[in-house]
């Protein structure tokens, strides 16, 4: 444990900051937002298009966040940051793809209900 | 990689001055596993939704479409992007150690940050002045619960913010304090990153 | 937005009234008449010998690694003892209450303890064992060790360390006083819903259960992230990933687990408590609620949460058995691979928790296969423990005597846990005590690493080791005691005997429960053995040598026995994996650094301490919903973390005098010393 000797602001993550990059990740969500509520106001394609669509352009928005707003990359700054979000990442994804998928198939076998009264959801 | 060091050469033992680690980069990645663990948070709140998020869930009651308003979460995601756009691009004036530009930025990202929990208590107090508040539904409960836990996120990080007005002018810009500004930094663009997803899952697809 | 409870209710005490003192339960009178004979005891001792002011200075505020992790294992064992306490009280309800016409004392009808009292003594059982007691135990090994083991002086963030640990305590504060006001949530450990919610259990045992969980996780929580930071950030020169200790590389995948896992339990709770508290319906019975969600969001934290405890326990035996077989261990990189294999796999396979929900063919199958796979990395670890045996030099020293018998539970008790993962047996033997006798060998495979891990690393901390005779007398009732119970307890669950009763209808399990009751027992032996080992131990006090095995292999016995406050007096180079095998090897064990330098440490603070008992207050503040306590309590904890951004206190430097009169004088530096006043450094000593 050392005291600090240099100055802070010299700290790689402080020279990291970037005005273009700020103002591209803005407008790159802005724009990716922008376009998935257009799709969602037209209304036409099926279900399953249509989810595919916004979730694709949500997934286009978070990898321009995390490499335009966070500035992950695989420099020697970064690099833990990066490992440690791809780690993360998959238990996102399992923790809530296996229950939406687990209690899918308890809802088809146990709540008697048609399944034309039934909201979609992802997986449908 | 080698295990062990070659033979013959000698061995060096201790490592004297030893510089150990830098400090604010430890601080930066520690918040930043904070944050990876808040976005598990998330993560279950969302299974919440989205087992909640049905007609068996609703009871009766109100449900995504007519509770999300796919337009007002236009103005909300602009609002929270550009809230995180203006404090980030305050951090580049920390660059040069301005310390009006930095806390310009702040000013500016606590202004458009209220503009975004405005938006969000007028839909929340308004569904609960219908009597739609979590009490009437399973569906009305996470819908209200996963709105609330990203709005006080944004309120700590308002919190937050106010901290660090007093504090660049009275501590300058000292290395606990650029720590706390580049983990604010982190902090706000998670919440802009969290926003994007439950605009998409549950102002959009909600709206369908 | 008040939430209707039955009961009273002022704005004053909230629920809190006399009635809430269960002075007419003469079980609990009793035990808080022993409580408080011992606390006075203490406090009258600490005043006595004028200690307030070391305890104060030298405990409460240190942010020393060491000496937080033996605060939270002196927490864990407090809380071993309490739940051993109630798995006696439940051992004997079951040997006293078999058939109709089996007495009853105490008010019972059978047995002596009435249902819904003997419902509290199994949840407070579970939550105090696995919350309270294996989990701060493991953390405040992992404390003490890691930091040694890479080559650092403290945690990363010292005080963060010490703010974890007073969450914890603050949590497991909650769980005792609910012994003596209230109750205790009779709901089982696992919160069984909807007997959870708020009509089903209308008092505030649930909220004690809740709240004090959702404290201590978030200290566990903080604690994962410091342990993760420590160990990426704060190696020793030389210390690569390849050389990093099994110990601490399963320290690593620990606290990923315990970085992820909790915060879903957080979840589960919060959404329990909003059910509780505003009146919402995530879990409720009605209105849109779903029952398995809860369960769902509980066991995704839950199975996770084994493996956070076993891993360890599996760190402890890759460091104890090489020692003594001297060898180095056998398949060093399998291990680390099996070692993230498991705790990654462990994301996949909650389900198995309940088979039994309903879900269809295809999802039991997936969550059947993926918790088999757990198996194979296991298997890898127990070969690779099997072959550093295989022709070592083995010294049966009582560390080495656990692992051993830890070896045998893993053997029990996963070959049972691979027969619960296929969905059919699953079906046949759920909630029977074959579940049971399984995770409890699960379970006391951790306890049995944690008496190892105690006595392998106690003469580093301490300087002295424990004694070996009255150890091995510990660890023979104990081991004993173990087999005896758990066995008859697996033919119990055959037999067909389900969890929680508390009145046995079938006679023909007497035998076998009185079997148990005698392994119970045997435990209330080893208990002895245990208290006399610390007891002669510390009257003794042989003094130990830096390596007291005379074989260990990692850095941390690089370090003089007790181990100085700042660790290394010179941040050691590492040139091999067992580097201090390596150094022995190689004649150089007892090198020492030429010259010393200036030692930069963190200065003590109080504040830590001051948010525990601001979350203490507001914890029970919100189990009794007294809501002033509850927000004085939570602005209080606001109010400390922005009083402490604003310390400047930058740490203070030991001189190399003093570092060298220290390495001298072992006493000087050593956990029990008490440090003279040394004054922070100034803004321009620190440029």
């Amino acid at each position: 444990m050392s005291a600090p000797h240099t100055n802070p602001l010299d700290h790689p993550e402080v020279r990291m900051a970037s005005a273009w990059r700020y103002i591209s990740g803005f407008i790159a969500s802005m724009v990716l937002m922008q376009a998935a509520f257009i799709v969602t106001l037209r209304q036409h394609p099926p279900y399953e298009q249509y989810a595919l669509t916004i979730a694709g352009l949500a997934l286009a928005s978070l990898v321009s966040q995390a490499a335009l707003f966070f500035g992950l990359d695989i420099s020697r700054a970064q690099i833990w940051k990066s490992v440690s979000l791809v780690l993360t990442v998959p238990l996102f994804v399992l923790s809530v793809g296996l229950t939406v998928w687990m209690f899918q198939s308890l809802a088809a076998r146990t709540m008697l209900m048609p399944a034309t009264t039934m909201q979609p959801t992802l997986l449908q | 990689m080698s295990t062990q060091a070659a033979p013959g050469a000698a061995p060096r033992l201790f490592h004297p001055h030893f510089a150990g680690h830098d400090q604010i980069s430890a601080r930066t990645l520690g918040f930043w596993l904070y944050m990876l663990s808040d976005a598990l948070i998330f993560a279950a709140v969302f299974a919440a939704y989205a087992v909640l998020n049905n007609r068996m869930g609703a009871a009766g009651g109100p449900i995504a479409p007519q509770v999300t308003n796919p337009l007002e979460g236009l103005w909300q995601t602009y609002a929270v992007l550009g809230s995180v756009a203006t404090y980030s691009l305050g951090t580049v004036a920390l660059k040069s150690g301005n310390k009006a530009g930095v806390m310009l930025g702040i000013i500016l990202a606590i202004a458009l940050a209220l503009v975004f929990l405005g938006f969000e208590a007028h839909d929340l107090l308004g569904l609960m002045a219908r009597g739609d508040g979590v009490t009437r539904s399973g569906y009305l409960s996470a819908f209200i619960i996963l709105i609330a836990t990203h709005g006080l996120h944004m309120v700590f990080g308002i919190i937050w913010m106010l901290v660090m007005l007093v504090q660049i002018p009275t501590l300058g810009f000292s290395a606990n304090v650029v720590a706390r500004l580049l983990n604010l930094r982190m902090f706000w663009q998670f919440q802009a990153t969290i926003w994007v997803v439950i605009y998409v899952y549950v102002y959009m697809i909600g709206a369908f | 937005m008040q939430v209707a409870v039955p009961g009273p209710w002022s704005p004053l005490f909230g629920r809190l009234t006399l009635a809430a003192i269960p002075y007419d339960n003469p079980i609990l009178v009793a035990t808080f008449a022993g409580v408080a004979v011992v606390g006075l005891v203490v406090v009258a001792a600490v005043l006595y010998y004028k200690k307030l002011g070391y305890l104060w200075r030298e405990w409460l505020t240190t942010v020393d690694h060491k000496k937080i992790g033996v605060m939270y294992v002196i927490l864990g064992l407090v809380m071993l003892l309490r739940g051993f306490a109630d798995a006696l009280m439940i051992r004997t309800q079951q040997a006293m209450a078999i058939g109709p016409n089996s007495p009853g004392v105490l008010g019972a009808q059978h047995g002596y303890l009435p249902p819904f009292h003997f419902d509290q003594v199994y949840s407070a059982h579970g939550t105090a064992m696995i919350l309270f007691a294996a989990t701060p135990i493991l953390t405040g090994l992992t404390n003490i060790v890691v930091p040694l083991q890479i080559g650092a002086r403290d945690m990363a963030f010292p005080y963060m360390n010490a703010l974890s640990l007073w969450l914890t305590v603050a949590g497991a504060a909650l769980v005792m006083i609910s012994l003596f006001v209230g109750d205790f949530s009779a709901a089982g450990w696992v919160g069984l819903i909807p007997l959870t919610e708020l009509p089903y259990s209308p008092g505030v045992g649930v909220d004690y259960w809740m709240w004090a969980i959702q404290i201590s996780s978030i200290g566990t929580t903080l604690n994962a992230i410091n342990m993760i930071v420590t160990i990426i950030k704060m190696r020793a020169p030389g210390m690569g990933w390849f050389r990093l200790p099994v110990f601490t590389w399963t320290t690593l995948s620990t606290n990923i687990i315990g970085l992820t896992a909790f915060p879903v339990l957080g979840v589960a709770l919060a959404l329990l408590g909003a059910d509780r508290y505003l009146g919402a319906h995530f879990y409720t019975a009605g209105n849109g609620g779903n029952l398995m969600l809860y369960t769902n969001l509980f066991w995704i934290w839950g199975h996770p949460e084994v493996y956070f405890l076993v891993l360890p326990a599996f760190g402890i035996m890759s460091e104890i058995i090489p020692t003594f077989s001297e060898k180095p261990l056998f398949g060093y990189t399998t291990m680390v691979a099996a070692t993230f294999a498991i705790a990654g796999i462990s994301w996949a396979v909650w389900l198995h928790h309940f088979f039994t929900m309903a879900a269809g063919p295809d999802v039991n199958g997936f969550f059947s296969i993926a918790t088999m796979l757990v198996g194979i990395p296991t298997g890898v670890k127990v070969f690779n423990w099997m072959f550093t045996l295989y022709r070592g030099r083995l010294t049966f020293a009582t560390p080495m005597l656990w692992c051993l018998y830890g070896l045998f539970l893993l053997l029990a008790g996963g070959i049972t846990g691979m027969m619960l993962a296929i969905p059919a047996i699953n079906y046949t033997v759920h909630n029977s005590v074959f579940v049971i006798a399984h995770f409890h060998c699960m379970v006391l495979l951790v306890v049995t690493a944690i008496f190892a891990a105690v006595a392998y690393w106690f003469p580093k901390v301490f300087g002295f080791a424990l004694n070996e005779t009255l150890g091995r007398g510990f660890f023979w009732t104990f081991s004993t005691a173990t087999t005896i119970t758990f066995l008859a307890m697996f033919a119990l669950g055959f037999e067909g005997e389900t969890r929680r009763l508390d009145y046995i209808y079938d006679p023909a399990w007497r035998p076998m429960l009185w079997t148990e009751e005698f392994g119970i027992a045997l435990y209330c032996v080893s208990l002895v053995y245990f208290v006399l080992m610390l007891y002669v131990s510390l009257r003794d006090r042989v003094p130990a040598a830096a390596d007291p095995w005379h074989s260990a292999r990692t850095l941390e016995f690089l370090t003089p026995s007790p181990v100085p406050f700042y660790n290394f007096a010179v941040t050691p180079e590492v040139n091999a994996r067992d580097e201090l095998a390596w150094r022995r090897q190689h004649g150089l064990e007892h090198a020492r650094p030429e010259a010393f330098e200036p030692i930069h440490m963190p200065s003590n603070s109080g504040l830590s301490f001051i948010t525990g008992m601001c979350a203490l207050a507001m914890g029970f503040g919100l189990i009794w919903r007294i809501w002033w306590l509850a927000g004085a309590g939570l602005l209080g904890i606001v109010l400390v973390v922005i009083i402490r951004s604003f310390d400047k206190n930058l740490g203070y430097e030991i001189q190399p005098a003093e570092v060298a009169a220290m390495e001298e004088d072992l006493s000087l530096g050593g956990i029990i010393a008490e440090q003279p006043k040394r004054a922070p450094l100034t803004e321009a000593e620190a440029h």
